[in-house]
């Protein structure tokens, strides 16, 4: 083969690649217009269907024809036309009528489950997507597609399984969601972030108190990430744990991460009964144990009292960098005087007394943005 | 003697022959990945396959600057039109002669604060530290010793109050939604220590609150040809290193990188000119002596407006810089080349750096000089070196005008005719003429390099067109 053979063959594939590009960018472009064909084929569809439904006389509304369910169900099995359907409902989001008739299409959504379920990841992840934003299953009380959501949580793709527990945050159980966990702790492969779950569960729509219960129920069943995500995800929705998080904090074989969590937990819902145990975390010198005392120092913002002060300016003198600003923060929280703290100011220990200067000037600097602020609004306000 | 020349031709015509075609596969791979990726992405987030915006992982944004008086206010005032909650903007002023300090405290109200600095990568003493909180997000100013870019941004580092910082040019733009989408690889897989943004020449652009609202060709012909330059690399080249784990480069330009993982690498190395393949590199090693599960990824969605030169003597000294720096990196991690423990890093990234990258202005001058020969001892195929070189020119363009179209394409952006006609013109120019210029300019870099080891390099900045 001569060289000029492969230059040419190497110029043909690239015209052929630029040819593709353009043919798909005109594809693209025709998108909206595809998009808008089908969502008016729905609708016509559909006002059939409602015209034929009207209510008797006695305002019983008539029943969905069986054939209409059946092309509901083929054509929203290509996910063009449920893309289209998607766009439709949020048109018709406060129509009644149009309720009404979603209320009807019960089998064909719980159909869909079992058509998305084999398709590729992408379509089944719009699938789960579809389903949270409409809630469709809230206003229809079927369990069958909470236990078919379950299966997409063990897909390999990320978006699928965080759409699916979207999904089931936005209408499942809280014995589906706490399932829906342990689900998704099968595949240690494909792990998600503690921050995606704790935000997903914190879209809960429905009684958080009893979610709340069914994880603790499971918390040992959960792994480390997981257990620090619903740690966090309590501690943002409830104060009702104390105890359970006590015990977690009380007890050294605990993941320190867990532990934290718990410390974290009780600066936001302060236990006097935690007090002490705060103290001794703060007070511990062990250069090895500084987290705990840099975590609860923050947390000690949210307790009085002469001895936690003390304990704090102590901390300021502490060898780590996190400890001192924690404390200086907490003390700051706690509306110190620029007097109590004089003796720090004044002392022979340049790091605390550099923390509590920058701490000092970081509390004027925002007296003046806040001054400021108020200043613009009253600008605007033209008063 | 004219047969040891034409035996020495003929050696040199099957390297060439093997060396293009090794080159021509590689483009035609990487472009290939390129816009299968961007297409593929295009129908992901059609299908709503995509974190929502409602998780925030806290980031320092750290902004290195060395007289950039012209351009810092825009580049802050982007920052703070980022849609984003928890992040920090911290500001490095590298020792600046010019009224860089002075435009940030008048601009955003910044006052002096005595700030304690842990002080956990070397770098240059602070001078003074400025803070603002009347704003969406606190913005700090730190003025140090001059001691380069890298030592500004180690300095940043040690500033940094997040578990994640990333860093950015001085005279670049952030689009308003690129710290949300630079953050994902982030949520997606808790194995990823560093991502890197898609960078594109703002020349042009029309930018309001961080959305660019207008974008043409720019007016300069050498920064319409980089605009091309750019979308090659960005969008081809770098997606097909994302899919093996193999990047060796994040751009300097835009970069998040996760801060316990750097500081414990020894951050930036202010001895080198190209910092930020250094770290990129070293992150690689880093983590895998350490037998520590990483990933460094790439993101074409998370955009970066940056000023290209538009005068052909700052383009230079850019390209010079950058060679340096490649050379630098490469040198000084030589250890990876054929190192089986690295694996496609060694093998594929790091060989294609060191051949087409580092080594390509040698060979492709070399090429020139050998053809020269030849035309003088009339050894040369006229009509072949004549196709060859059309082929080659032909190839290039198309692939240009390839990564040019998907980018247009797959981000929704509006091509004007004209623009398009200035492209397919240009593209042929810049591969033709531009690309033999530079390098030159990349043959020579290495002359006398290390008496610039600390500059920060000076182009001409222009005001960017930010509202």
């Amino acid at each position: 083969m001569g060289a000029e053979t492969l230059l040419y063959g190497y110029g043909l594939v690239c015209l052929s690649m630029l040819a593709y590009n353009l043919v798909y960018s005109v594809y693209l472009r025709a998108g909206d217009r595809r998009l808008r064909r089908r969502m008016e084929k729905l609708q016509r569809r559909i006002e059939a269907q409602l015209r034929a439904a009207q209510p008797d006389p006695a305002g019983t509304p008539r029943p969905v024809q069986v054939s209409h369910l059946t092309w509901m169900n083929r054509c929203l099995s290509r996910v063009s036309y449920l893309l289209a359907f998607d766009h439709l409902l949020e048109c018709r989001a406060g129509d009644a009528a149009f309720r009404e008739y979603l209320r009807q299409l019960q089998p064909v959504f719980l159909y869909l489950a079992t058509v998305y379920r084999r398709r590729e990841d992408t379509q089944a992840a719009y699938f789960c997507h579809f389903l949270a934003r409409h809630q469709l299953q809230r206003h229809m009380q079927m369990d069958e597609i909470q236990r078919a959501l379950l299966g997409f949580l063990g897909r390999p793709s990320l978006y699928c399984r965080v759409n699916a527990l979207k999904a089931l945050c936005a209408f499942g159980s809280p014995e589906t969601v706490a399932e829906a966990l342990l689900e998704l702790q099968r595949r240690p492969d494909t792990l998600l972030h503690e921050k995606v779950i704790t935000e997903c569960l914190l879209a809960y729509t429905g009684d958080s108190q009893a979610l709340i219960a069914r994880l603790w129920e499971r918390f040992d069943r959960f792994t480390v990430q997981l257990q620090r995500a619903v740690l966090d995800y309590i501690r943002f929705r409830s104060g009702g744990s104390g105890a359970e998080m006590e015990a977690i904090l009380r007890d050294p074989g605990r993941d320190k991460e867990l532990r934290f969590a718990a410390i974290r937990y009780f600066g936001r819902y302060p236990d006097p009964a935690i007090r002490g145990l705060l103290l001794d975390f703060v007070r511990d010198d062990d250069p090895l144990h500084w987290e705990y005392a840099a975590i609860a120092a923050t947390a000690l913002a949210a307790y009085g009292g002469e001895d936690v002060e003390d304990a704090l300016l102590q901390a300021l003198r502490s060898p780590n960098w996190y400890v001192r600003y924690n404390a200086s923060a907490s003390l700051e929280a706690h509306g110190l005087q620029y007097e109590d703290m004089l003796a720090v100011l004044h002392g022979d220990d340049r790091y605390a007394r550099e923390m509590l200067t920058y701490r000092i000037q970081s509390r004027a600097l925002e007296a003046r943005a806040a001054a400021g602020r108020t200043e613009r609004e009253e600008a605007a306000a033209g008063v | 003697m004219r047969e040891g020349i034409q035996l020495f031709l003929w050696w040199v015509e099957c390297f060439f022959i093997l060396y293009m075609v090794g080159y021509a596969s590689f483009l035609f791979l990487s472009v290939t990945v390129g816009s299968s990726d961007l297409y593929a992405a295009r129908r992901r987030n059609l299908l709503k396959n995509e974190l929502g915006n409602d998780y925030y992982v806290p980031v320092s944004v750290i902004v290195p600057a060395h007289n950039e008086e012209v351009t810092i206010e825009a580049t802050v005032r982007s920052l703070l039109a980022l849609d984003y909650r928890l992040y920090e903007i911290i500001v490095v002023d590298d020792g600046s002669t010019d009224g860089t300090s002075r435009v940030l405290q008048e601009a955003f109200g910044m006052w002096r604060i005595d700030r304690p600095i842990q002080r956990r990568i070397d770098c240059r003493p602070e001078e003074a530290v400025y803070e603002t909180r009347a704003w969406k997000v606190p913005i700090t100013l730190v003025r140090k010793q001059n001691g380069g870019k890298a030592d500004a941004l180690n300095m940043g580092i040690n500033v940094a109050g997040y578990p994640y910082f990333l860093c950015i040019d001085a005279d670049s733009v952030l689009q308003h939604d690129s710290l949300e989408k630079i953050v994902r690889p982030v949520l997606e897989d808790p194995t990823v220590v560093a991502v890197g943004g898609a960078v594109r020449p703002c020349n042009g652009a029309e930018i309001e609150n961080g959305r660019v609202v207008r974008y043409r060709m720019p007016r300069s012909l050498l920064a319409s040809m980089q605009v091309l330059e750019y979308d090659r690399s960005f969008l081809a080249s770098r997606l097909l290193f994302d899919r093996f784990n193999g990047n060796i480069i994040i751009s300097g330009a835009l970069g998040l990188f996760r801060k316990d993982v750097v500081v414990s690498a020894g951050g930036y190395d202010s001895a080198t000119m190209g910092e930020d393949m250094e770290l990129a590199v070293k992150l690689h090693v880093f983590c895998r002596e350490s037998g520590r599960p990483y990933r460094i990824r790439y993101v074409t969605d998370a955009i970066c407006w940056t000023q290209v030169p538009e005068r052909l003597r700052d383009l230079c000294r850019q390209r010079r810089r950058w060679h340096i720096g490649l050379f630098q990196s490469m040198t000084k991690y030589r250890n990876i080349l054929a190192n089986p423990k690295y694996g496609a890093v060694s093998f594929v990234s790091y060989f294609y750096f060191l051949l087409y990258e580092l080594f390509s202005p040698y060979i492709e001058i070399f090429g020139l000089v050998t053809t020269l020969l030849a035309f003088l001892v009339e050894l040369i195929n006229v009509p072949f070196m004549v196709l060859f070189f059309g082929i080659y020119v032909v190839y290039s363009a198309v692939l240009s005008m390839t990564a040019f179209l998907a980018r247009v394409h797959t981000v929704d952006m509006k091509l004007y005719p004209t623009d398009l006609l200035k492209a397919l013109g240009l593209c042929v120019v810049e591969v033709s003429c531009l690309r033999f210029v530079l390098a030159w300019v990349r043959m020579t870099a290495l002359i006398g390099y290390r008496k610039k080891k600390h500059s920060w390099g000076t182009i001409t900045r222009q005001k960017i067109e930010y509202k």
